[in-house]
């Protein structure tokens, strides 16, 4: 069977890995790991530009080519709708474009997000012609209600930001992948290759990532395992993986036995 | 006359525009987005927009996040 891309507000990508472009050490690494990791799309954070620095210090968008890789700016640091939608228009003016990671969070402990405040932001959004990939728990009816509202891709977490746990609940991301039409993206805790290659054979349409790559020893060698990752757990997602079963069974066929 | 600038209180001259303000701190106009008192100013406005004793003005650009 052929896969098919995916598709991301009128536009398709073969990669189903998207990366986060924080905690490199610094920009010429985000732009090797970026490249090595085949992803297409690269999330940023909206954030004062430093007003002391050199007007030649580069910027971080001086490292991504905005006609090679789609950047995917996100609301981080928003505990309110309110902020993340000054956040979200400020974004669309910087990048000209209306596509945004929407991410609302609860508190600064636990950076779980807020879902009620994401339901109200998401809504303001899609009024204002936001196409918006929403971070989300792994709540089944709020996934749902967030696809309901118009946002473009359900973007649920494996373990709460920059723990590297791996998929907590994996019963619920499958529900979520079940009941939705929108791809279904895995978003923060994955924290090695093996994560999301599960995270894909659970179905899920991609994986977002930052840390696992970031905060590796080798940044570059993991960024190239996550590619490999994301497609080997895509393919045995549509290969369909053999039956369990609680005996063994031979792999050599008993006729002809010489015994 | 004071204005706020990025969350700091700065002293500028009377009757500067945005892009006074840019060029005066030595900002890039690369790669930013503005917003005076909460409201977004296009880049086609910065050099019309002139700016007010109290202004609050933010610069904002994309840092690395995920």
């Amino acid at each position: 069977m052929i896969d098919k891309d995916l598709f991301l507000n009128n536009k398709s990508y073969i990669s189903r890995l998207i990366i986060g472009s924080g905690k490199y050490k610094n920009f010429d690494e985000t732009k090797k790991a970026l490249e090595i990791s085949g992803a297409e799309m690269i999330t940023v954070a909206i954030k004062r530009t430093n007003i002391g620095q050199s007007y030649n210090d580069k910027n971080l968008l001086d490292y991504i080519d905005p006609l090679k890789y789609k950047i995917l700016p996100n609301t981080a640091g928003c505990f309110n709708s309110e902020e993340a939608i000054r956040v979200s228009l400020l974004a669309k003016e910087l990048l000209n474009d209306n596509l945004i990671k929407l991410e609302v969070l609860q508190d600064k402990e636990t950076l779980l997000p807020n879902e009620d405040e994401t339901l109200m932001a998401a809504r303001e959004l899609v009024n204002l012609g936001f196409s918006i990939m929403v971070y989300t728990t792994d709540n089944v009816s709020l996934a749902s209600d967030l696809e309901k509202i118009g946002c473009i891709a359900i973007m649920p977490l494996a373990s709460p930001i920059g723990t590297g746990q791996g998929i907590i609940n994996p019963n619920n991301l499958k529900k979520i992948i079940h009941n939705s039409s929108v791809p279904v993206i895995v978003d923060a805790g994955i924290g090695t290759a093996s994560d999301a290659t599960i995270a894909m054979e659970l179905g899920c349409d991609g994986v977002l990532l930052n840390s696992a790559i970031a905060m590796a020893e080798d940044p570059i060698n993991m960024a190239e395992a996550m590619k490999h990752a994301v497609i080997a757990g895509r393919k045995a997602f549509i290969a369909k993986r053999m039956k369990t079963s609680k005996i063994a069974r031979a792999s050599t066929n008993k006729k002809n036995s010489i015994s | 006359m004071k204005i706020i600038l990025n969350g700091e209180e700065i002293l500028i001259n009377n009757n500067i525009s945005l892009l006074d303000l840019l060029e005066l701190k030595n900002i890039s106009q690369k790669n930013i987005a503005i917003e005076k008192n909460r409201k977004i100013i296009t880049k086609n406005s910065w050099r019309k927009e002139k700016l007010n004793e109290n202004d609050i003005i933010e610069v904002i650009t994309a840092v690395g996040g995920g």
